[in-house]
C-alpha cells in the first residue's frame, strides 16, 4: 500500500522538514491525503503518519485555507478512524483554535469536535461566554451555522433564547429564519414555563411575519404557530383568547403571495384544536358577516381590532381550497380534519366546500378531501346531502385507485339520509365494479357495510330488484355479473341490519348468493370467514324470516349485547354449530374484533395530541381532551348514533392505549380512563334501548342483561380507584342514578322494588357528598333527589310509575370528566405457578386442596376487604377471606404468596376451578344475597379470573 | 447635508421631492387607462389606453397635458405597458406615431406578441366595417412595434442610471403583469389590471413585498365580493347545459385572448365528462391563432398547466371548431364564442341580432361591461327592446346569463394585496367612482393607509415625507443625510467623511511670537564654555522642558504631554521656531533682536480659551525664577 502514496505527500510525511516555514501542505497533498483517510484498507502506519504531518500542519501553519483544509481531514480521520478519534478532538481542543482570530476556523473546530461528540467522544461542552462572542463575530455564516447548531453545544436555553430573539432582528434574513428556527426548537415543554418568555417569543415572531423575505415569514409563521399553542396550553382561562389570536394570526398569513408561507399558515390552522364559533364560520365567507359587523364583536379579539382582525380571516379558507398551488390546497384540505371538530356548523359548510374540491385537478388533492371526509364520518360529522352525491359519488369513477378506495372507505361509514341517496350510492358503487373489475373485494366489502348501516333501504332495493331479475331473465339470474353479486351482498348484509327483523327478501336469493361463496367470503374475510357464511347462506335459503328471527334471538343469548358487526358473526358461528368464544371479565371480545375501516380513527386521534407542559402531564391532558371529547359523544348517544359512538368510542381506548409507557401516577389515570370509556360504551348500548324509535323487540332480557353490565362497570369505576376527588365521585354516582332510573323507567322491570331502594341509597350518597363540598348539584341530580324523596315518602315499596323515572332522563347530560391528582388503581394478579391444562395440581377428593397462589395487590390499603372467590364448574362457588394484616405493609404493592384452601373438592379424576380476587365495595349496603361465610357487599373483581387445573392423587 | 440633529428625537419629517401623478385615463372611470407618474425628476407613462365608448377625441387620453409644446420625448422618460387590452394599449400608436413619441416603451413579451394583432383587429373594426376616420394604421402599428423593449416576469430593467423597473406576474390575461419602477429611494408599484385568484387558465398574482410609497391599482370591482369559483362554475356550466339541451344557441361574447380560453378549458373538461357532441364554435380566426399564442407561451400560464403541458396542452381544444359566418342561421344547438366581449360591434353583435329575439337561446354576459355598449344595456335591467341606432329597436327575448367570473380582482383581492405590499398612499384607478369612494374608505378605516381616486385629468401629488425612525435613544446621535433622490439617513460622523469621499479639514489657528530671553542670562552664563550661538542652541533646547514645568504648575488637571520638540496640550501645541521668516509671526522681532527667541503655536477652535490662556502665560513667564 505504501508504493501508492503519491509521491508528494509521501515526501510529506516521510521527512518533516527542517524548515516549518516552509511546511505548509498544498491543496494536492491534501487531497491525496484524504483519498489515503477514506480508503479503509490504507495501513495504520500510514495514517498514523498522515496524522503526524497534519499535526504539524495545524500548529504551523497560519494559511486560513489550509488550516481549513486540515481541520476537514481531521473531521474524516476521526470519522473513519474511530481510534484516532480521542486523539484528533485532545488535538483540535488544545490547538485552542476556538479562540483565534477567525471565527470561521473556529466554527470549523467546533464541528470537527461536536461530530466526534456524537459519534460517542467526550461531549464539546462550549461555555456561553465564547458562543455568545462567536456569534457576535463578523462572519454572517458562521453565526447562522452557529444558531442552527446550538443544541450541539449544550448551550443552557435560556442563554440560546435571548440569543434566538436578539437575532430575529438580524439584518441578513437568513440568520433571522435560522434564529426563528431556534426559537420553534425551544417552544417545548419544561425550556421555558414563565408566561412572559412565552408571550415575547409569541410577539416577536408575529412581528416577523411582515418580514420582506418569503422564507423568514415561513418561518416566522411555525414559531408563530409553536409559541401560539404553547400560550393557548398554559392557563385554561385565557385558553380561548389565545387560540382565537393565534388563528387570526394565521389567517392573515393564508392570502400570502408565497406559496411556502401560505402552505406552512395553512398546516399551523390545522393544529389548533379550539376557536371561537363565528371566527371559524368567517373562514369559509368572503364576505365579513353581518353580525361581526353589527355587533362589533369577533370572538376574544380586542374591540379595536374587529374590523382588521374580521377581514383577515375571511373566506381564507375558501381561498385555501382554490388556491393556485396543489401543495396549499391539500394542506387546506388537511387542516379541516381538526377544524371539523370544532363545531357542526362549520362542518356541515366545510362539506360543501370539500365536495367542490373532488373536483380538483390534483390527485394529491383530491384524496386530502377525501381523507378528511373520512375523518369526518368517523367522528359523525359528515352529513351527506343530495346535491352532493353528484360529485362524490364522481369519484367512484376516478381513474386513480387510491382516490376510489379512499371514497369507498367513506362510503362504509357514512349515514344517508334517504333511499334515494341511497340507490345512488349503491349504483355508483356498481358502476365502479364495472369499470374497474379489479376492486370487487373492496367494493363487496363496501356494500356489505352500507347494506348493514341501511338494511330498511336495502331491503327495499332487494326486494325491486328483484322482481325486475326475475321478470328479464325468467327465472334464471346471471350470475356472473358483476350487478348480480353486488345486490346478493347487499341482500345478505341487508339481513344482518341492525333491527331488521319484518324480513321479506326471497330466500332463494341467499341460495344463489351460495354459488358465489368465494368470491363473497374473500371480500368479507374481515367479518366472518367462509363456513360461517356458508352455514349462515343455506340456513337463510331454507327460511329467511325464520332464520333472521332465530338470528336475533340468538344474539341476546351470547353476553354481546350489542349487535356489532363482530358479534353477529360470533352468532353465525353458533349456526354453524362451533363453540362461541368464551366469555371473558372485563373484556369486550366485540370491542377487540376490529376491521380495517376502524383503525383509521386511531391515526386521526392520535394526531390530536395538544401541547403539553412537562411529561406527566401529557398524558393528564391527553386524556382530559378524551374526556372531553367522550363528553362531546353525548348527544350522539341520545340520537342514538351507537354505531358510531362505539366507533369513536374504541378510537379513543387506542389511543388511550400509546399511554402505557407513563408514570405509576398515569398508570392509574390511564387504567381509569380506559374504565370510564367502557362504562360510556356500556351507557351509548343500553340507551340505545331507550330511544323513541326503536322498536320494542329484543326482549327485556337483552336489556337486563347490558344494564347489569353497565353496573358492573360502573362499580369498577367507583371503587376500584382511589384518588378521586369529591366531584369525581359525585359524576359517578350520578352515572350511579342514571342507570336506577334507566332501569326504573322501563315497564317490564321486574327488580323493581330492589332498585328504588338502591335509588334512594345512593341519591341519600350523593346527598351526603354534596353536603360535604360545596358543590353545585346537577339538573339531573336535583331532580333524582326529589322523586327519590316523593317515593321514600311515599307508601314505601309501592310500585312508582316508570314514566316519572323516564321524564327524568331528559335532565342528564354527559358531564365532562377532569383528571388532575393522582389516581391509583387498585388491581391484583394472580399466578398459580405450575399450573397449566397440561401440569395439574394433585388433591384427594372430599378433602380440602390447598392452591398455591402468588398474588401481587396493587394500591390496597388495610380497609379493604379481600375475598377470594373459586367458582366449580357447575357454577358452585367457594369464597375465602384474605387477611391483609398478614401479609406485608406496604400500601401500594404487596407481593406475597399464600396457600388458598379449597374445602369442596368434587369426586372426580379431575376438574377445573376458577379463581379470582375480589373486593367488597365499601359503599354499597344493600346485601346482594346473604351467603354463608361468604362476603357482606357486593364484589368487584381485581383480575382476570384464572384456571386451575386439578386432577385426583395418582391420576397424572 | 441639510441638518445636524442631536438628541432624541423620534421622528422627524423632512419634506422632499413629491410623487406627481397625472391621470389621464380610468380615473374614476372604467376605459383608456393612463396615468403618468412624476418621481425624483423622472416622467414615466403607465399605460395608454383608448376609451371604445366614445368614437371622438375623448377616446384618446389628452396628451396635451404632458407637454404643451409637444415635445414629448423629452417630457416622458419611458412608457411603461401592462398588458395587450386595448384599453391600456388602444392609443400607442397614435401617440408615438401621430404624436410623436420616440423614447422606450417597455411590455412583457407575450403583449408585445399580441398586440399587434389586437390593435390591427381593432383598426379594421374601426375603419373598415365602421368607416370611420383613422387613427392609425397598419404600418404605424408595426413603426410602434419597433420601439418596443419585452422585458420578462421578475426581469430587473435599468431604464436609465436612475430609473429601475421590474414586472411582475399579474394574472389576468396572458402577459399582464404589474410594474415595480424605483427612482432613487422613491417606488411605486402600478398594478394594471390584475387578478389575486387564479383562474382554469391563468395563475394569480404573484409579487414580493416591497417598500413602497405609491401603489396605483385598478378598482374594477372596488365593492364586489366573489364566492369560491366553484360555484360559479357550476351554474355557467348548468345554464349552458340546459340550453343546448333544449335545442338553443349559446353565444359567449368574449374578448379573443382570455376569457374565451378560461370558459372553453371549462366547457372542454364538461362535454368530456358529461360526453356531449354538440359542436363549440370560435368566431374568427384571431382566437384560434390566440390559442397558438397560448400553446408557444406556456410559462405564462397557471400553475396547473405548467405542470401537465408535459403530458397535454390544455390548450389543444378537441371540440373546437371554427365558425363560418353562414352558420349564423343553421338550425341545431351550438356554443359559438364571438368577439368582442361587450357587443359593442363587430362579429358578436352580427350574433347577436340574429339570436337575441329566439326564446331557446342563451346569451352570456362577462361581469363587466363598459358603459354605452349593448353588453351594458342588456345587463342593466330587464330590457326587452334595445336601440341598435337612431332606426332599428331589436326585440331581445333570449336569456341571459351573466358571468360573474372576471379577470379582475373582486375587492377583497384589492385588499388583500394593499394589505399585503402596505404602501404609503394608494390611488385607486379604472373603476366607478362611488364604488371607488367606498374602497377608499375601507382602505383608509381598515389598513390606515392614506387614498385618492382622482378623475381624469387631474394630479395627485404625494407628499413623500421622509420618516426617519430612530429607534434606541442612546445612540440618537449623528447627521442626517439627505441625498437627491434617496431617502433620508442618519450616519455617524466618521461614516459621512467615507460617504461623501472627501478628506476632513481641521481648522487650526497659528501664532508665532518671540520671548525675551534677557532674563534668561543668568542661565546662559552657567553655560560660558561654548559659542554664543552653540550657547543660544543649548539654551533653546532647554527652555521647552522649563515650559513644561511652567504649564505643568499652572495648568493643574490639563493633559500637558511634552514630546521634544514641542510641548501639547489638548489641540494646542507649541515648539520653538527656528524659522526666519514664519508666515505666523505677527511682531517680527523685538527690541533686542538676539536676544529674542520665537515660539510658534498652533491649536483648533475648540481650544480656543485655552491657547491664549498659555500664550499670555508664557509670554508672562518669568524666566528669572526658574
Amino acid at each position: 500500500m505504501d508504493r501508492d502514496l503519491p509521491s508528494s505527500c509521501e515526501q510529506s510525511i516521510r521527512s518533516p522538514s527542517e524548515n516549518p516555514a516552509e511546511d505548509s501542505l498544498s491543496p494536492e497533498t491534501l487531497a491525496s491525503l484524504r483519498s489515503l483517510v477514506i480508503t479503509p484498507s490504507t495501513p495504520d502506519t500510514a495514517i498514523s503518519s498522515i496524522f503526524q504531518t497534519l499535526t504539524r500542519s495545524l500548529q504551523l501553519s497560519r494559511d486560513p485555507l489550509v488550516l481549513h483544509h486540515t481541520l476537514k481531514l481531521f473531521s474524516d480521520l476521526a470519522s473513519h478512524r474511530p481510534s484516532l478519534s480521542s486523539s484528533v478532538s485532545e488535538l483540535v481542543r488544545s490547538h485552542a483554535l476556538l479562540s483565534s482570530d477567525s471565527t470561521r476556523l473556529a466554527a470549523e473546530s467546533l464541528d470537527v469536535l461536536a461530530s466526534i461528540a456524537e459519534r460517542g467522544g467526550t461531549p464539546v461542552d462550549l461555555d456561553d461566554r465564547s458562543f455568545v462572542s462567536l456569534c457576535f463575530g463578523p462572519s454572517v455564516s458562521v453565526r447562522s451555522w452557529l444558531l442552527r447548531n446550538a443544541e450541539r453545544f449544550r448551550i443552557g436555553p435560556h442563554v440560546l433564547l435571548t440569543m434566538f430573539l436578539g437575532f430575529t432582528r438580524d439584518p441578513y434574513p437568513y440568520v433571522r429564519k435560522t434564529a426563528l428556527d431556534g426559537l420553534v426548537g425551544l417552544s417545548k415543554p419544561g425550556v421555558v414555563e414563565d408566561l412572559d418568555m412565552i408571550q415575547g417569543c409569541y410577539c416577536r415572531a408575529v412581528e416577523l411575519l411582515l418580514d420582506t423575505e418569503d422564507y423568514v415569514r415561513s418561518a416566522a409563521v411555525r414559531a408563530v404557530s409553536a409559541w401560539g399553542l404553547m400560550l393557548v396550553a398554559f392557563n385554561l382561562e385565557t385558553k380561548l383568547y389565545w387560540s382565537d389570536n393565534l388563528f387570526v394570526k394565521l389567517c392573515s398569513m393564508g392570502r400570502d403571495m408565497s406559496m411556502e408561507v401560505r402552505v406552512e399558515a395553512f398546516d399551523a390552522l390545522g393544529k389548533i384544536e379550539i376557536v371561537s364559533a363565528d371566527i371559524l364560520l368567517q373562514t369559509l365567507s368572503k364576505r365579513v358577516s353581518g353580525t361581526t359587523k353589527g355587533m362589533g364583536s369577533f370572538g376574544q379579539c380586542p374591540a379595536a381590532e374587529v374590523e382588521s382582525s374580521a377581514s383577515s380571516v375571511a373566506g381564507v379558507l375558501v381561498h385555501g381550497l382554490e388556491d393556485e398551488f396543489y401543495e396549499v390546497r391539500k394542506s387546506t384540505c388537511h387542516s379541516l380534519r381538526t377544524l371539523t371538530i370544532i363545531s357542526a356548523e362549520f362542518s356541515e359548510k366545510a362539506l360543501n366546500l370539500l365536495m367542490d374540491v373532488l373536483n380538483d385537478d390534483s390527485m394529491y388533492v383530491r384524496l386530502q378531501a377525501l381523507e378528511t371526509m373520512l375523518h369526518m364520518a368517523t367522528y359523525g360529522l359528515l352529513k351527506v346531502q343530495g346535491t352532493h352525491m353528484h360529485m362524490f359519488l364522481g369519484s367512484l369513477m376516478d381513474g386513480n385507485m387510491s382516490i376510489r378506495s379512499a371514497t369507498r372507505k367513506i362510503l362504509k361509514l357514512v349515514k344517508l339520509p334517504n333511499i334515494e341517496t341511497f340507490k345512488l350510492s349503491v349504483d355508483g358503487i356498481i358502476d365502479n365494479l364495472e369499470r374497474h373489475p379489479q376492486d370487487e373485494a373492496d367494493i363487496f366489502s363496501v356494500l356489505f357495510h352500507i347494506g348493514r348501516n341501511h338494511g330498511k333501504f336495502g331491503m327495499s332495493i332487494i326486494n325491486e330488484v328483484f322482481k325486475e331479475m326475475e321478470l328479464a331473465s325468467e327465472g334464471k339470474l346471471g350470475f356472473d355479473t358483476a350487478r348480480v353479486a353486488a345486490l346478493l351482498i347487499l341482500a345478505i348484509s341487508a339481513l344482518l341490519s341492525q333491527g331488521q327483523h319484518a324480513c321479506n327478501i326471497p330466500p332463494i336469493i341467499f341460495s344463489y348468493a351460495v354459488t358465489l361463496l368465494g368470491r363473497i367470503s374473500v371480500a368479507l374475510t374481515d367479518i366472518m370467514n367462509q363456513d360461517a357464511l356458508l352455514a349462515y347462506l343455506s340456513q337463510c335459503s331454507r327460511s329467511t324470516r325464520f332464520s333472521a328471527m332465530e338470528f336475533n334471538l340468538r344474539e341476546d343469548k351470547p353476553r354481546l349485547p350489542a349487535v356489532t358487526i363482530a358479534s353477529s358473526s360470533h352468532s353465525s358461528n353458533e349456526i354453524n354449530g362451533t363453540v362461541g368464544s368464551p366469555f371473558q371479565q372485563g373484556e369486550d371480545v366485540a370491542a377487540n374484533l376490529q376491521y380495517q375501516a376502524m383503525r383509521e380513527p386511531m391515526e386521526v386521534a392520535s394526531s390530536h395530541v395538544g401541547y403539553h407542559l412537562e411529561v406527566q402531564d401529557e398524558v393528564i391532558r391527553s386524556m382530559n381532551l378524551i374526556f372531553a371529547k367522550v363528553k362531546d359523544i353525548w348527544p350522539l348517544i341520545q340520537s342514538g348514533f351507537t354505531n358510531e359512538v362505539l366507533r369513536v368510542l374504541r378510537s379513543f381506548k387506542e389511543e388511550l392505549a400509546t399511554f402505557t409507557s407513563g408514570s405509576l401516577r398515569s398508570v392509574g389515570a390511564v387504567a381509569f380512563a380506559l374504565q370510564y370509556l367502557r362504562v360510556v360504551k356500556q351507557l351509548a348500548k343500553v340507551w340505545e334501548h331507550f330511544l323513541p324509535a326503536r322498536k320494542l323487540c329484543s326482549g327485556m332480557g337483552e336489556l337486563d342483561i347490558a344494564l347489569g353490565k353497565l353496573e358492573t362497570r360502573l362499580r369498577e369505576l367507583k371503587s376500584r380507584f382511589t384518588g378521586l376527588s369529591l366531584e369525581q365521585e359525585l359524576q359517578i354516582l350520578e352515572l350511579l342514578l342514571l342507570t336506577c332510573t334507566l332501569r326504573l323507567s322501563k315497564v317490564e322491570s321486574y327488580c323493581q322494588v330492589a332498585s328504588l331502594k338502591k335509588l334512594s341509597m345512593t341519591a341519600s350518597h350523593v346527598e351526603s357528598i354534596l353536603k360535604l363540598g360545596s358543590i353545585e348539584p346537577s339538573n339531573f341530580m336535583s331532580e333524582v333527589g326529589k322523586l327519590s324523596y316523593l317515593t321514600r315518602t311515599s307508601s314505601f315499596g309501592a310500585p312508582c310509575d316508570p314514566f316519572l323515572f323516564k321524564e327524568l332522563l331528559k335532565y342528564f347530560s354527559l358531564e365532562q370528566f377532569v383528571v388532575f391528582g393522582r389516581i391509583d388503581h387498585i388491581k391484583a394478579e394472580l399466578v398459580v405457578p405450575d399450573n397449566d391444562s397440561e401440569n395439574h395440581l394433585p388433591f384427594v377428593p372430599r378433602l380440602p386442596v390447598g392452591i398455591p397462589c402468588e398474588i401481587t395487590l396493587h394500591n390496597i390499603c388495610s380497609e379493604n376487604k379481600l375475598w377470594v372467590r373459586m367458582t366449580m364448574d357447575d357454577e358452585s362457588t367457594q369464597f375465602v377471606f384474605l387477611d391483609l394484616d398478614l401479609f406485608g405493609s406496604s400500601d401500594e404493592v404487596r407481593k406475597f404468596t399464600y396457600v388458598v384452601p379449597f374445602y369442596r373438592t368434587p369426586c372426580a379424576f379431575s376438574f377445573t376451578l376458577r379463581i379470582c380476587i375480589g373486593m367488597e365495595c365499601s359503599f354499597e349496603d344493600v346485601p346482594p344475597v346473604k351467603r354463608y361465610g361468604g362476603p357482606d357487599r357486593e364484589l368487584t373483581f381485581l383480575c382476570q379470573e384464572k384456571e386451575v387445573h386439578l386432577s385426583m392423587v395418582g391420576e397424572h | 447635508m441639510k441638518a445636524r440633529q442631536r438628541g432624541s428625537q423620534k421622528e422627524r419629517k423632512f419634506p422632499s421631492m413629491a410623487i406627481e401623478c397625472l391621470v389621464l385615463g380610468a380615473g374614476q372611470q372604467v376605459g383608456k387607462s393612463c396615468v403618468v407618474v412624476s418621481m425624483n425628476g423622472k416622467r414615466i407613462m403607465f399605460d395608454c389606453g383608448m376609451d371604445m365608448a366614445y368614437h371622438d377625441h375623448r377616446r384618446h387620453p389628452d396628451f396635451s397635458r404632458i407637454s404643451e409644446s409637444g415635445d414629448f420625448d423629452k417630457a416622458l422618460t419611458c412608457i411603461v405597458i401592462t398588458h395587450f387590452h386595448l384599453d391600456h394599449i388602444g392609443a400607442l400608436p397614435y401617440f408615438t406615431e401621430v404624436c410623436g413619441y420616440r423614447g422606450p416603451i417597455y411590455m412583457t413579451y407575450p403583449t408585445k406578441a399580441l398586440a399587434p394583432s389586437m390593435l390591427e383587429d381593432y383598426r379594421k373594426v374601426m375603419v373598415e366595417r365602421r368607416g370611420e376616420e383613422e387613427q392609425f394604421t397598419s404600418e404605424h402599428i408595426v413603426e410602434c412595434m419597433k420601439k418596443v423593449i419585452a422585458v420578462d416576469v421578475k426581469q430587473t430593467v435599468q431604464v436609465d442610471k436612475d430609473l429601475m423597473i421590474r414586472a411582475y406576474y399579474a394574472g389576468h390575461v396572458l402577459g399582464a403583469a404589474m410594474f415595480y419602477t424605483k427612482v432613487g429611494d422613491s417606488a411605486i408599484v402600478y398594478t394594471g389590471d390584475y387578478n389575486m385568484t387564479p383562474d382554469r387558465h391563468l395563475g394569480a398574482a404573484q409579487i414580493d413585498r416591497l417598500q413602497l410609497d405609491l401603489l396605483i391599482t385598478e378598482s374594477t370591482y372596488a365593492t364586489t365580493i366573489r364566492d369560491s369559483k366553484y360555484s360559479r362554475e357550476a351554474e355557467f356550466l348548468k345554464a349552458v347545459h340546459k340550453c343546448v339541451l333544449g335545442g338553443g344557441k349559446v353565444l359567449i361574447p368574449t374578448f379573443a385572448l382570455g376569457r374565451a380560453q378560461e370558459l372553453c378549458i371549462l366547457l372542454e373538461d364538461y362535454w368530456e365528462r358529461m360526453n356531449l357532441k354538440i359542436p363549440i364554435y370560435f368566431s374568427s380566426g384571431l382566437t384560434m391563432q390566440a390559442n397558438m399564442y397560448y400553446k408557444m407561451l406556456i410559462s405564462w400560464t397557471s400553475q396547473k398547466v405548467k405542470e401537465t403541458y408535459s403530458t397535454r396542452n390544455a390548450f389543444d381544444f378537441k371540440h373546437v371548431l371554427n365558425f363560418d359566418r353562414s352558420m349564423i342561421s343553421a338550425p341545431g344547438p351550438c356554443v359559438l364564442f364571438a368577439t368582442p366581449g361587450w357587443i359593442s360591434g363587430g362579429f358578436s353583435l352580427e350574433v347577436f341580432k340574429q339570436w337575441a329575439p329566439s326564446e331557446m337561446n342563451l346569451i352570456t354576459l362577462p361581469g363587466y361591461c363598459a358603459a354605452g355598449t349593448i353588453g351594458h344595456k342588456l345587463m342593466s335591467g330587464k330590457r326587452t327592446k334595445i336601440d341598435l341606432d337612431k332606426d332599428t329597436q331589436l326585440d331581445v327575448r333570449c336569456q341571459i346569463h351573466q358571468l360573474s367570473f372576471s379577470p379582475h380582482t373582486d375587492a377583497k383581492g384589492i385588499m388583500d394585496l394593499v394589505k399585503f405590499l402596505s404602501p404609503k398612499h394608494v390611488i385607486l384607478v379604472h373603476g366607478e367612482k362611488p364604488k371607488m369612494a367606498t374602497l377608499k374608505g375601507r382602505i383608509y378605516s381598515e389598513l390606515g393607509i392614506r387614498c385618492d381616486d382622482p378623475a381624469n385629468n387631474e394630479t395627485v401629488c404625494i407628499p413623500s415625507t421622509h420618516h426617519v425612525e430612530v429607534k434606541d435613544e442612546r445612540a440618537a446621535e449623528g447627521i442626517l443625510v439627505e441625498e437627491k433622490s434617496k431617502r433620508a439617513k442618519i450616519v455617524h460622523q466618521d461614516e459621512l467623511l467615507l460617504m461623501l469621499g472627501e478628506k476632513k479639514h481641521d481648522i487650526r489657528f497659528a501664532y508665532c511670537f518671540p520671548i525675551n530671553t534677557d532674563n534668561l542670562e543668568d542661565t546662559k552664563s552657567t553655560d560660558v564654555s561654548s559659542s554664543s550661538n552653540a550657547l543660544s542652541m543649548s539654551g533653546r533646547c532647554s527652555w521647552l522642558p522649563m515650559l513644561y514645568i511652567k504649564l505643568s504648575d499652572e495648568l493643574s488637571g490639563g493633559n500637558i504631554q511634552y514630546f521634544g520638540e514641542q510641548i501639547q496640550v489638548e489641540s494646542f501645541s507649541v515648539s520653538l521656531c527656528l524659522k526666519d521668516r514664519c508666515p505666523y509671526r505677527i511682531v517680527d522681532s523685538p527690541p533686542n533682536k538676539c536676544e529674542a527667541v520665537f515660539f510658534c503655536c498652533t491649536w483648533s477652535i475648540a481650544d480656543e480659551k485655552l491657547a491664549w490662556k498659555i500664550i499670555s502665560i508664557l509670554e508672562n513667564l518669568d524666566y528669572g525664577t526658574c
